[in-house]
């Protein structure tokens, strides 16, 4: 009997819920041939079986949440090609252009996996076998393992330190982003919904992107002390600049968007402002100033919430900015975006403005520690020296990791950031 | 001998790595076979731990009828004899008794056995040399379980009649009148304490400056060192042993003790200068299988080798050269055969010496705790003298040591030297695996009268206010 088993799919990702099948029972089926589709980080990838053979049994449900390096199904086959480690490239579900990269990223992690070789060290082990500090029963610690948890990585809540089951059940919470916090989240004592039952109510499983989606926000919410600043902004010039710029982008067939400006004006001021561009290291008690600048930024799906990610955005053009933005724009919209393409944001933008509201309380991508809010625009009159003129008018908001950010810089950003959108040409000026 | 190919797994020696791990490898439901070229059982089982606790428990009995007795107003009338072949088949029963153990439950998991020699033919496959002639057995994994053997050193041949190595020993049908032992660890200790106590004259010849160095706690050692001394052995420090040669049919050792030249003469000598790795048989070689500069055979924390189809566990794998890590390993390396993600990852692994009284310890000594960054410990010590039990049973001789993290009292290593101590530790073990605290271990009500309530009183001890002594400020 032969196992496919869900392979190491990167770095932190410890579990995948099982989409959809892609084979029956009873088909027989190729090696490399896709069996299944799992998602994971919001983006979804195809496993392929690395044997050929006929399927036998699911070993999971469209639905479960499935470990890494556990079953998927198995297949009736020739039983010499389970010799050697084989290692899976999961391509993302339909994609071509990006499967380069993530063929790439998948590959190197199989090697990682326990196919050790010619190696005395252990130093492919992986998870890192527990250190000598590490506090935690010899059943805690085979439950880490299991779970594909590095136990050195956590912070033990018990007495003295100790790990505990909790601790370990508790981390590797994926969030949009959120790859490398650990901190143990508390464990609310949320009182039981008190069901009405019967026709009047209709209950569905959180699944999907919307199970990611609670669990990223819980975590935010529960970690990061939100404050949020909102003024407005003359963006009179910024249309100006805006439509002429859409104009000349016609001759490369690229829609621009206000959001490549207010990339590039959010960029500026946080060269300037580098708390904004950064994270809290909470177990190793430090900031993290970066010096590379990947936005994020937020697009509504069908499924949900997705935060595609505008990488080094400082070093691309605002014609190439739009052009990817577009591009992510329509992965998101087909489900097809790789899990290359949420991770590593430094800072995210999001814009309700084109389907309405004044200004809204963004909730920040933990580990980052701000989030810029664009909202309407519209048109409004402003007193300007002695008497009122027409502008148009947008709102911005500013919400910070009170932790980092104080109240006077974050207002003192967002001054600096509306004088770039109300005055493009000089942001222009300024722009590298 | 059903198929001689296609094993899931071939367990190479029988000893409590090997059996242990193809009786799991079975239980998991892989294809095993074992291979073992003496008997069922390796060296623990026939020639090590097993019939040296036999001796000892025979011995201790005769020592106690001998001087604890009358004490207890249990007066023998007559003299006490020591009927030495009668002994021997008795050892020799606990020994097959074991060993015919092992068969059953290998047989019972449907584990084949084959008797003989393996040496690797290639790197997934070895060939057995038996007394059917030779068979070539192919595995997906091969796990190296062949254990360790006395050292000899040049100019003393074990030959297992004047020089003996621990086999030999365990094994004499008549008790010598003198016997040298060479070497003052553990092994030559077991042994000289109980043959003295059989009633042979020892005197022992051990290198370094003190007995047991390295391996134990320095003020366990001091116990041991005043029970040799009341039970008449001699023991030399600093004591090289230059050569060995027959006189009749007595043997003279030539040693250098303290720098004197001096002629020491005895009826059989005894050689426990320790073991080393059998990593020179089966053709490592072949199987592309690397050997470290200890002569182990080289390890990852899954106990696989430079192969990653072979592992290596027990005696020939590493230090500690204990049954309980080779059985450890063999079940580890069962379940990573079968696909688990298991490492060893062990807090420490229980040391035990059968010498009298026992020694047993877990975890850290207070140098290895320093080395380790521990700048502050607490450190306590509780006198089985205070411990009802320990005086009712007349053993008083000890003490358990405990010793924490000054900060987080959490327990970093446990010394016993005294009763039972063998089988006190095993409680000192799962506090340390599972990162006790002293107050873990202090709240814990303990029974009375048992020695067990020792390591709660070590534990209050440890902490400055053990209850049935007078505490000294900690250290």
């Amino acid at each position: 009997m032969l196992v496919v088993n869900l392979p190491d799919l990167g770095e932190g990702v410890t579990e995948g819920e099982m989409v959809k099948w892609l084979v029956n029972i009873g088909d027989n089926i190729t090696a490399d041939q896709p069996v299944a589709e799992i998602m994971t980080d919001k983006a979804t990838v195809e496993v392929p079986s690395p044997f050929s053979g006929k399927v036998i049994e699911f070993k999971a449900q469209e639905g479960d949440i499935v470990p890494i390096e556990t079953a998927l199904l198995t297949l009736e086959g020739d039983e010499s090609q389970a010799h050697g480690i084989k290692s899976n490239n999961c391509e993302p579900a339909g994609s071509t252009v990006d499967s380069q990269a993530v063929n790439a990223e998948a590959a190197s992690t199989n090697s990682v996996s326990r196919s050790i070789g010619n190696n005395e060290a252990g130093a492919l082990i992986t998870p890192p076998v527990a250190g000598q500090r590490v506090l935690a029963s010899p059943s805690t610690r085979k439950l880490a393992r299991e779970k594909n948890i590095d136990i050195n990585q956590l912070n033990g809540t018990g007495p003295v330190g100790r790990v505990t089951r909790d601790d370990v059940l508790g981390s590797g919470v994926p969030g949009a982003g959120a790859t490398t916090s650990n901190t143990p989240v508390a464990k609310l004592a949320i009182p039981d919904f008190k069901s009405q039952g019967g026709a009047l109510e209709e209950r569905e499983p959180i699944r999907g992107i919307r199970r990611k989606i609670v669990a990223a926000m819980q975590l935010s919410k529960q970690v990061i002390p939100h404050f949020t600043l909102m003024d407005e902004a003359v963006v009179t010039q910024l249309v100006e600049t805006r439509m002429q710029m859409k104009v000349a982008a016609e001759e490369y067939g690229v829609k621009v968007t206000y959001l490549p400006l207010v990339m590039k004006a959010l960029i500026a001021t946080c060269k300037k402002y580098p708390m904004l561009n950064a994270s809290i290291d909470d177990n190793a008690n430090e900031i993290v100033y970066k010096k590379y600048f990947n936005l994020g930024f937020a697009a509504d799906t069908p499924n949900g919430l997705v935060v595609p990610v505008i990488k080094n955005a400082d070093q691309k053009t605002i014609l190439q900015i739009s052009a990817e933005i577009n591009e992510l724009a329509i992965k998101a919209r087909e489900g097809k975006l790789a899990p290359a393409d949420l991770k590593d944001a430094t800072i995210t933008v999001t814009n309700i403005g084109t389907i309405g509201g004044t200004y809204a309380t963004p909730i920040i991508n933990h580990p980052q520690v701000a989030i810029l809010g664009m909202y309407k625009m519209v048109n409004k009159p402003v007193w300007k020296e002695d008497k009122f003129v027409p502008e148009k008018v947008m709102n911005f908001t500013i919400t910070a990791d009170h932790r980092l950010i104080d109240g006077a810089v974050a207002a003192r950003f967002l001054s600096d950031f509306l004088a770039k959108i109300e005055s493009p040409s000089k942001m222009l000026l300024e722009m590298v | 001998m059903s198929q001689a190919n296609n094993y899931d797994v071939c367990v190479v020696g029988s000893g409590p790595g090997g059996y242990v791990c193809a009786i799991k490898c079975a239980q998991l439901g892989l294809k095993t076979v074992i291979v073992e070229k003496e008997k069922m059982g390796g060296v623990c089982l026939n020639v090590g731990c097993i019939p040296s606790k036999a001796m000892i428990s025979a011995a201790q009995f005769l020592h106690r009828a001998q001087h604890d007795a009358s004490d207890m107003g249990i007066e023998i009338q007559g003299d006490i004899v020591v009927n030495l072949p009668k002994l021997k088949k008795w050892k020799d029963s606990v020994c097959d008794r074991m060993s015919m153990g092992v068969n059953q439950l290998l047989k019972g998991n449907k584990v084949d056995i084959i008797i003989g020699e393996a040496d690797f033919f290639s790197e997934q496959e070895v060939e057995v040399k038996s007394s059917k002639g030779k068979e070539k057995i192919k595995a997906k994994n091969i796990v190296i379980a062949t254990g360790s053997r006395p050292i000899e050193i040049p100019g003393f041949k074990i030959d297992e009649k004047s020089v003996l190595s621990s086999t030999g020993a365990l094994d004499l049908e008549q008790l010598p009148k003198k016997m040298i032992t060479i070497g003052g660890g553990y092994i030559g200790l077991e042994i000289s304490t109980y043959l003295c106590k059989l009633g042979v004259e020892v005197e022992v010849l051990e290198a370094g400056p003190a007995m047991l160095s390295g391996v134990v706690d320095k003020d366990c050692v001091k116990v041991i060192e005043r029970k040799l001394k009341k039970l008449g052995v001699k023991v030399h420090l600093n004591a090289f042993a230059k050569s060995v040669s027959k006189k009749g049919k007595s043997t003279e050792v030539v040693a250098e003790i303290k720098g004197k030249k001096e002629t020491l003469i005895a009826d059989k000598v005894l050689l426990t200068v320790g073991r080393k790795a059998n990593s020179d048989q089966m053709n490592f070689k072949k199987a592309k299988v690397n050997i470290d500069s200890n002569g182990f055979i080289a390890i990852d924390k899954q106990c696989r080798t430079s192969n990653n189809k072979i592992f290596a566990i027990g005696d020939i794998a590493g230090q500690p050269m204990l049954a309980h890590k080779a059985s450890h390993e063999g079940v580890l390396v069962a379940e990573v055969i079968h696909g688990a993600n298991r490492v060893y990852d062990v807090k420490g692994v229980p040391a035990v010496i059968f010498t009298d009284p026992e020694i047993a310890s877990m975890g850290m000594t207070e140098e290895e705790c320093k080395q380790a960054g521990y700048e502050k410990l607490k450190v306590g010590k509780f006198p089985f003298a205070a411990n009802g039990k320990a005086v009712s049973l007349m053993e008083t001789d000890g003490f358990i040591k405990i010793i924490a993290d000054h900060k987080t009292n959490v327990i970093l290593g446990v010394h016993i030297v005294g009763p039972e101590a063998s089988n006190l530790i095993s409680e000192a073990a799962l506090a340390v695996e599972m990162g006790a605290t002293l107050e873990d271990l202090a709240l814990t009500i303990h029974p009375h009268p048992t020695l067990g309530e020792a390591m709660m009183e070590a534990a209050e001890a440890t902490l400055g206010h053990a209850i049935h002594m007078i505490n000294r400020p900690i250290r």
